[in-house]
């Protein structure tokens, strides 16, 4: 009797065991895995398809888990890796877009709340956007760290409502897109406010406003509402997207606009775009009646 | 819960072994998390510690969109709220289902000294608090420390009588933080290794100095030896009531145990005394020799049978005696005080068979009253 009691124990304890054992992995491993290394391939023959952009085909879809359901801006690093940042919360994520891996993420500080719209990269330090212009500046972090940052009061709040930064090292500044405009004289353009990260420029800030009536009227749209902006790096133009209107605007720096077009099928909610320099552009979605989205596209 | 007591022991094949009593609920306890992990997903986090590393966000393969026919999301916002609120609820649950069997284990380790209800109810509520304080503090570092001001302004102490109390709050808090940070896993883990060591160390005594007898091992045997054996054998079955007297407590038992012995005399036979007659004085001598020729003539025998003596404090003379019926207990005690001029201070009789006396007496009475019916 006694024995049996043992044994049943034991069977049970040894079955909870194997319930409890925990599935992680880490990063290494995913990036080897089967999986990670099939969908590598799969884009490479996508992005080898001469006809996949003239279609608008995706290249590739991520499904994004919750805690990414807001995602609002895309940045890339120098070594090309792609940064994402939630609309609420001051947290960071890295995403390998070709092997559809979160990688990692990070807090600002502890967690703090905002309204973040953009986020870019300049020079090794992250620069992080509301939508009152307020800017954070941060260096990268570990997975699941904490970082220190500063703050930077643009004070462009009463002018405009942000929702877009990028860095353009030709002028080592930021530029900022501005969603909605207070300045009621202005009317069917996109402003770009100019942050010099140079800090021995006496007049850090400079506005560019970009006439769009031509385009508007060619394509038969209301308005522009940039919801983020991002650089070419093979031209340098201003590539910007717009979540309500579901369009994409590339423009020079000058101001001219190169082209205008509409976004493809399945952008609910487009808050964030960046370009890669082997030409990709990618495109990330809010979640909406939906999952949060990062689609690629081949670029141009 | 007649029915989880019934399923308990017919598990334990109805054992009242502790052990086995502790090793079947934690069976049941693993059955039902098993069941309850198997076949409700989104618990199974918590068991794993899942919900943790997605806090983190440890690397992880995102779900693939071109490859899913139609997009889901993964969690809506009324199914990601009824999930918090479910588990929640089994976090707090799991903490009562995990700390029940340390307060079983509580109250009997504690039952010699009598347990303190009011830590049996704390360990009960204190590792749902606290699972609830961790689950809202969370990363946060300004709620940590708001809820550090809040405890300071609280103040609340409570001291407790003995150390080993403190050891089972702090499980108690342990198991809390535990769950709190949905690590159930590790509060089982706890709560199963707490008990089954704390049942072995109580078990065997351990930690007791090896040179020293252990009180049950000091008194139990001349105990057993005043108190017979069993139908079982066991000298004495109330191991708690050995361990709970004092060498002291022990020698006056055993002194009436003697006493008794020699009133009742050996079993199935007449007994030859049937009392004891306690004489207080502060002149042994005198008193000894007042005292026993009035025994000689108001009972059938009499024998000294202990003097005691003390200082500060009147002495103490023992006689067991054979009270003659005719002689009532008022008119014993009146013939052995009024024998003493003066050199007794008090005299008690503890009749053995009194209330034999009494309700043979009553019986009579009741048969007078019955006959002329």
């Amino acid at each position: 009797m006694r024995h049996a009691w043992c044994a049943t124990s034991l069977g049970l304890c040894l079955l909870a065991g194997s319930a409890c054992h925990n599935r992680g992995s880490d990063l290494a491993e995913l990036t080897r895995s089967q999986t990670a290394v099939a969908r590598e391939t799969r884009l490479e023959k996508a992005l080898a398809d001469r006809n996949a952009a003239v279609a608008g085909k995706p290249l590739a879809r991520w499904i994004l888990p919750a805690p990414l359901r807001e995602i609002s801006g895309l940045a890339l690093t120098k070594d090309g890796r792609m940064l994402a940042q939630g609309d609420e919360i001051g947290e960071i994520w890295e995403i390998d877009y070709r092997r559809g891996i979160l990688v990692k993420h990070f807090f600002i500080g502890e967690a703090v709340k905002g309204d973040f719209e953009g986020i870019t990269v300049a020079n090794d330090v992250l620069f992080l956007m509301a939508s009152s212009g307020r800017i954070s500046m941060f260096h990268e972090g570990a997975n699941n760290s904490h970082v220190a940052y500063n703050v930077v009061e643009t004070g462009l709040k009463k002018d405009c409502e942000f929702e877009g930064i990028v860095f353009d090292p030709t002028i080592n500044s930021l530029v900022l897109a501005c969603k909605h405009i207070h300045d009621k004289d202005v009317h069917d353009a996109i402003v770009l406010y100019r942050w010099s990260l140079a800090s021995d420029t006496t007049a850090r800030l400079s506005k560019v406003t970009v006439s769009l009536v031509d385009v508007l009227r060619a394509n038969g749209w209301k308005h522009f509402h940039p919801s983020d902006i991002t650089i070419d790096p093979e031209t340098g133009n201003y590539v910007l997207i717009a979540s309500l209107e579901k369009t994409l605007i590339e423009m020079t720096p000058a101001g001219s606009v190169v082209f205008a077009r509409s976004l493809p099928e399945g952008h609910p909610q487009a808050e964030g775009v960046a370009i890669t320099k082997d030409s990709i552009l990618i495109v990330s979605d809010e979640a909406t009646a939906g999952p949060a989205l990062i689609t690629l596209y081949k670029w141009p | 819960m007649g029915f989880f007591t019934r399923l308990l022991g017919y598990m334990s094949f109805g054992s009242s072994h502790p052990l086995r009593r502790l090793g079947t609920y934690y069976a049941v306890l693993l059955i039902v998390g098993f069941f309850v992990f198997r076949f409700v997903p989104l618990l199974d986090g918590l068991l794993s510690g899942e919900r943790l590393a997605r806090l983190a966000q440890a690397p992880s393969l995102l779900q693939d969109g071109l490859l899913t026919g139609k997009i889901q999301s993964p969690e809506a916002d009324f199914t990601s709220r009824l999930e918090f609120a479910t588990s929640t609820a089994f976090i707090l649950l799991s903490t009562l289902a995990i700390m029940l069997p340390v307060t079983w284990v509580y109250m009997s380790a504690r039952s010699g000294h009598g347990h303190n209800q009011s830590v049996v109810q704390a360990l009960i509520v204190l590792p749902m608090i606290v699972a609830g304080i961790v689950l809202i503090v969370s990363n946060s570092l300004a709620l940590a420390f708001s809820l550090g001001g809040v405890v300071a302004a609280v103040r609340f102490r409570t001291n407790l009588s003995d150390a080993r109390d403190v050891v089972f709050i702090f499980l108690a808090i342990a198991v809390g933080f535990a769950a709190g940070v949905q690590e159930i896993t590790i509060a089982l883990m706890l709560s199963i290794i707490f008990n089954f060591v704390l049942v072995l160390i109580w078990r065997y005594d351990f930690g007791r100095a090896v040179l020293e007898p252990t009180a049950s091992a000091e008194w139990a045997e001349p105990l057993s030896d005043l108190a017979g054996k069993d139908k079982s054998g066991h000298k004495v079955p109330d191991r708690d009531l050995v361990l709970a007297l004092t060498p002291k407590k022990v020698e006056a038992l055993a002194d009436r145990f003697d006493r008794v012995r020699s009133i009742l005399g050996p079993n199935g036979k007449k007994p030859r005394y049937n009392a004891v007659v306690s004489v207080m004085t502060n002149e042994i001598s005198e008193a000894q020799k007042t005292v026993e020729p009035a025994l000689e003539k108001v009972t059938k025998r009499w024998k000294l049978d202990e003097v005691v003596t003390n200082t500060g404090k009147p002495s103490e003379l023992y006689y067991i005696v054979r009270t003659r019926k005719s002689v009532e207990r008022d008119a014993l005690l009146t013939a052995i005080r009024t024998s003493g001029n003066g050199t007794i201070d008090s005299v008690d009789v503890e009749i053995g068979d009194a209330l034999a006396v009494e309700a043979g007496e009553e019986r009579r009475e009741r048969k007078k009253q019955e006959e002329p019916a």
